[in-house]
């Protein structure tokens, strides 16, 4: 598979979502991040390559608090990939921003360029007590110091999957659990959709496609920058600000 | 041909062009910037094998398939089959592998050498432990035995009540944050043992009270995923969630509405809803006629002015929710966490529960399904939780030395009972200690031996889900991986549980009537028994068949299996005519709201460093205890964050560092529960403090549970200050355009 027609995105339902981590944790199983220790919070290192962040609206007792997972938004003009000196970060032909941890030097260059912030630099070497080293996972590659890592869209899934697929002889579904990220796997409220953009018969597309016509819910984050996000963001409802000036643009 | 340099130029000023032109398409070949070598990402080793069994981290236990490859466990996720969570799962359950590696798991029986709780182990072979125990139990009667395990059904719950009958030994169920007044309001309200389902995915309103259900309350994956449909399902409007809470939830920052209530006027301001409901004219009903204890119970005192003084909720406020209530059917109304942990924790969520009958909710999509009784009559559902009172009094026993063993399994009563009880001064009074726990939590500190039992991922189970889904349900858990200390040898390791209790009465000589000489035997007779039903989602030819089937989905159930139709008039509650006033305990500045945080719930999560790490959703604070309290007195105070501040009730005190947000009351503090751990291994030792041992031995009224939101606390600077570990500010805000003007994230 893996037709250089693909588009691999993402639809996140900001609707729906709860706050309630499912997707972070799932996502630290998977691939292999390094346990977030008190000091690493402290340091303002910790590594989430998906995290969930909370805004105030308001103060007691009108107040509300928003939840937005934020991730690697995958750009097709991503301001990190032309400041690698080493094409350690570049964008494959499904669409997604990958990270090739073997060529990367650590310049930090990506980081800094990136206005999503979502791309985590490994200050030291990773380290697990012996016994938790059982859990990692074998298809992901544990980053060492120096190594800059980020949301990869689970591509180890998607490999696998469209390995097995091929195989056997099979369409890679939409509907495929197998192909989601672990992140999407997890949320108890299905606020996040994975699929290939260009596939007009996958969820994602049609969620593009209605969502981000005039009257649709649909937006990318900070779109003033240009970056054109292969991630897809659907606005809350706020019945109680229906009439207020609740432009996001 | 000749060029000049300016020639020359030109062209190649040309051809750059045209290669940056050939650029803009990407062809699919030339650009892509790959190394001919496979790519880490790509290489695949060995094959993975997906196997169906039971989280037991969560509460609530989930269906779930864990990803084994090469003989290790490497993700949960959740099994898309199961009835309670439909494949979806949550970050507690995920990090149950990190439980089966912990690096502090013990995992042979061990021995004291040392004082108590010194921490001098030695190790035993199971035979030597097992006849050891043997020998003290049996010089004992059956009255000075205590057995103490979390809520446990099915057939682990079937072996200990059994062990427990035949050594008439007193068997208690230990949660920190007990569920026995919310049960005493199903048997009143509904006339139910078993919890309902709550159909929130078709309910069109939702009232809650108290009830961070979204998040640790009962069942939340079960619920979450309900909610994502009332948000934004197919083929229906979006629901609207109306909150009344002390505190500023997770739940209640996911509400359309979250209206403040003083601590323990939720049940006042459900009846001044009720009142308001009545008053616009309802259909009369059985229903109805009974709750209104046949139309004299007029509600009087509950007007929505006289109870909005009261609780400190704008009277017009409850009139239009109450409205909006009634007008948008299917309502549902939910009730529990602090609203049910006061003085008048039952006549709180007596009050709310009754709303159903009001809206119609009641047995009918969007509204309160009633679950069956299991499918095998004689395998127990989750027992009746054993009251905080009763605890007190075995607390009370021990330190008189009437207690000669104390059992204990799955529960950590010495970390989640208050101080007062005394309860771990007490157990210096009980000559044996023994626990089944593979974790050195704060209760098997202080044991005498410890007979460990396999993590939940390496073990036979099986679970009746409470709350189940609504028809009759039983998960089936089956080990993934061998067992992570089997390499030790049969004589050391760790063993099923329910194994060891039938050894034990073996030795002891005791007949526990089962049809089996071991655990699994139990759970075969049984598969056995569901096949004879001939009806559910597995069906076989023979045993093997359908043994191997339901392991293989997960367990056995059957969607047209549900509860009775429930008989309205068959609840004893009716509405009171006077109010129940909460009483606290202290009369501290600030009311103390305890609560359960995402990743440690009430505790059980500490020794896990995913869970510890997990953010609060709220203040996205980890690893540490902190005390919430609003922006504006804590500017008064000249409190900021991270300042240690000392907590004081009239019990004891505690440190905390302050997290000041604009969400809180000003005359309320919240703690989250859960840390504060003497054990558990090096991520919960010593972390934090525990706001469970400074509450007030308040409880509720009628059911004598522990009224653990009643507490009445002061605050003072230490002057130290601490960084808080939070997740907060580790990118900067994202919420800001070009021009940092916030961006709202909501849509008009």
């Amino acid at each position: 598979m893996a037709s250089t027609n693909t588009q691999w995105g993402m639809v996140i339902d900001v609707d729906k979502c709860i706050g309630c981590q499912g997707c972070v944790v799932a996502c630290q199983s998977e691939n292999n991040i390094p346990i977030n220790t008190e000091d690493l919070f402290n340091q303002r290192r910790a590594i989430e390559w998906i995290r969930v962040e909370r805004y105030w609206e308001g103060e007691f007792p009108d107040v509300k608090a928003r939840f937005i997972p934020i991730l690697c938004q995958h750009c097709n003009d991503a301001p990190c990939e032309p400041v690698c000196p080493v094409f350690a970060t570049y964008h494959n032909n499904e669409g997604m921003n990958v990270q090739v941890y073997n060529r990367c030097i650590g310049t930090r260059f990506c980081a800094n360029n990136c206005p999503y912030h979502v791309r985590f630099f490994n200050f030291w070497e990773p380290e697990w007590p012996e016994t938790l080293t059982n859990q990692l996972n074998p298809d992901v590659t544990v980053r060492s110091r120096g190594i800059m890592e980020k949301c990869t869209f689970c591509i180890q899934r998607i490999r696998r999957t469209s390995r097995e697929a091929a195989r056997d002889g099979e369409e890679l579904s939409d509907d495929s659990r197998e192909l989601n990220p672990a992140c999407v796997n997890a949320c108890p409220t299905d606020t996040l959709f994975f699929g290939d953009l260009n596939d007009p018969d996958s969820k994602v597309a049609k969620l593009a496609k209605e969502e981000m016509s005039d009257d649709g819910r649909g937006y990318h984050l900070m779109p003033q920058y240009g970056t054109s996000p292969n991630v897809i963001y659907l606005k809350k409802v706020d019945e109680s600000t229906k009439d207020s000036n609740g432009s996001h643009e | 041909m000749s060029l000049t340099r300016r020639q020359f130029l030109t062209l190649m000023g040309g051809s750059a062009t045209a290669v940056a032109a050939a650029a803009c398409g990407v062809p699919e070949r030339e650009l892509l910037v790959q190394s001919p070598i496979e790519m880490p990402e790509d290489m695949v080793t060995g094959l993975d094998n997906w196997y169906a069994t039971i989280d037991r981290q969560n509460r609530a236990p989930l269906g779930v398939v864990v990803r084994v490859m090469e003989g290790r466990a490497k993700k949960v996720e959740g099994n898309v089959d199961y009835p309670v969570n439909r494949g979806k799962h949550n970050a507690v359950a995920e990090a149950g592998l990190q439980g089966l590696y912990h690096p502090d798991r013990i995992g042979s029986p061990l021995i004291r050498t040392g004082q108590r709780g010194e921490g001098k182990w030695e190790q035993l072979s199971w035979t030597d432990a097992v006849s050891r125990v043997a020998e003290r139990l049996g010089e004992l009667s059956g009255e000075e035995t205590v057995f103490i395990t979390n809520p446990v059904s099915a057939h682990t719950g079937l072996v200990v009540n059994r062990f427990a009958e035949a050594l008439g030994a007193k068997h208690m169920s230990y949660e920190p944050l007990e569920r026995t007044v919310l049960k005493a309001s199903m048997k009143q309200v509904f006339d139910q043992e078993a919890m309902p389902d709550f159909d929130i995915e078709n309910a069109a309103y939702i009232l809650s009270f108290g009830a961070d259900f979204l998040n640790t309350w009962e069942s939340p994956v079960r619920y979450a995923r309900g909610y994502g449909h009332f948000r934004q399902g197919e083929n229906r409007s979006r629901g609207k969630l109306v909150h009344f809470d002390s505190r500023f939830s997770m739940t209640g920052a996911n509400a359309d509405e979250w209206v403040y209530v003083k601590p323990g006027y939720e049940g006042e301001v459900a009846l001044a809803i009720a009142n308001v409901m009545i008053s616009a004219g309802l259909p009369d009903s059985p229903a109805l006629h009974r709750i209104t204890g046949q139309g004299s119970n007029s509600l009087e005192s509950f007007t929505p002015q006289a109870v909005g003084s009261r609780a400190g909720v704008d009277p017009e406020k409850i009139v239009r929710i109450a409205r909006d209530f009634l007008e948008h059917p299917p309502g549902l109304a939910i009730g529990g966490g602090s609203a049910g942990a006061h003085s008048n924790g039952l006549f709180n969520l007596n009050a709310i529960y009754a709303l159903n009958y009001l809206s119609g909710s009641v047995d009918q999509l969007g509204g309160i399904t009633f679950n069956p009784s299991p499918p095998i009559s004689d395998l127990p559902t989750a027992p009746d939780a054993t009251s905080f009172s009763d605890f007190r009094d075995l607390a009370g026993r021990m330190s008189g030395g009437q207690v000669k063993a104390l059992l204990v399994r799955n529960a950590d009563p010495f970390y989640g009972l208050p101080e007062n009880t005394g309860i771990t001064r007490a157990s210096f009074n009980v000559p044996l200690i023994v626990s089944f726990s593979n974790r050195f939590d704060d209760t098997t500190m202080l044991a005498d031996i410890i007979l460990p039992e396999n993590h939940y991922l390496e073990d036979w189970g099986t679970d009746i889900p409470d709350p189940g889904p609504g028809y009759q349900t039983i998960g089936f858990q089956q080990p993934v991986v061998r067992p992570f200390f089997e390499s030790r040898g049969p004589h050391l390791g760790t063993k099923n549980f329910g194994d060891v209790l039938m050894t034990l009465a073996q030795v002891l000589e005791k007949d526990l009537g089962l049809d089996a000489d071991n655990f699994k035997g139990l759970m075969e007779n049984d598969a056995r028994r569901l096949r004879e039903l001939d009806r559910g989602s597995v069906r076989a030819a023979n045993d093997k068949l359908f043994w191997n089937t339901i392991l293989q989905r997960g367990g056995w159930w059957d969607t047209n299996a549900s509860g009775d139709i429930h008989d309205p008039r068959s609840g004893q509650y009716s509405f009171p005519t006077a109010a129940q006033a909460p009483s606290t305990g202290g009369s501290g500045e600030f009311h103390l709201m305890p609560f359960e945080t995402t990743g440690l719930t009430d505790g059980r999560g500490a020794d896990l460093p995913w869970l510890q790490a997990t953010p609060d959703p709220i203040t996205t604070a980890t690893w540490q205890t902190w005390v919430e309290i609003n922006l504006k007195k804590a500017e008064e105070m000249g409190i900021n964050e991270g300042d240690v501040v000392k907590v004081t009730s009239e019990q004891g005190s505690i440190e905390a560092l302050a997290y000041p947000h604009p969400g809180i009351s000003p005359d309320v503090v919240a703690i989250p529960v859960g840390q504060g751990h003497k054990g558990g291994g090096r991520y919960s030792k010593d972390r934090g403090a525990n706001v469970l041992s400074i509450l007030s031995p308040v409880t509720e009224s009628e059911t004598g549970a522990l009224a653990w939101a009643a507490t009445r606390v002061n605050l003072r600077r230490t002057g130290e200050w601490i960084r808080l570990p939070k997740f907060e500010n580790t990118a900067p805000d994202l919420a800001e355009d070009g021009h940092r003007r916030i961006i709202p994230l909501t849509s008009g």
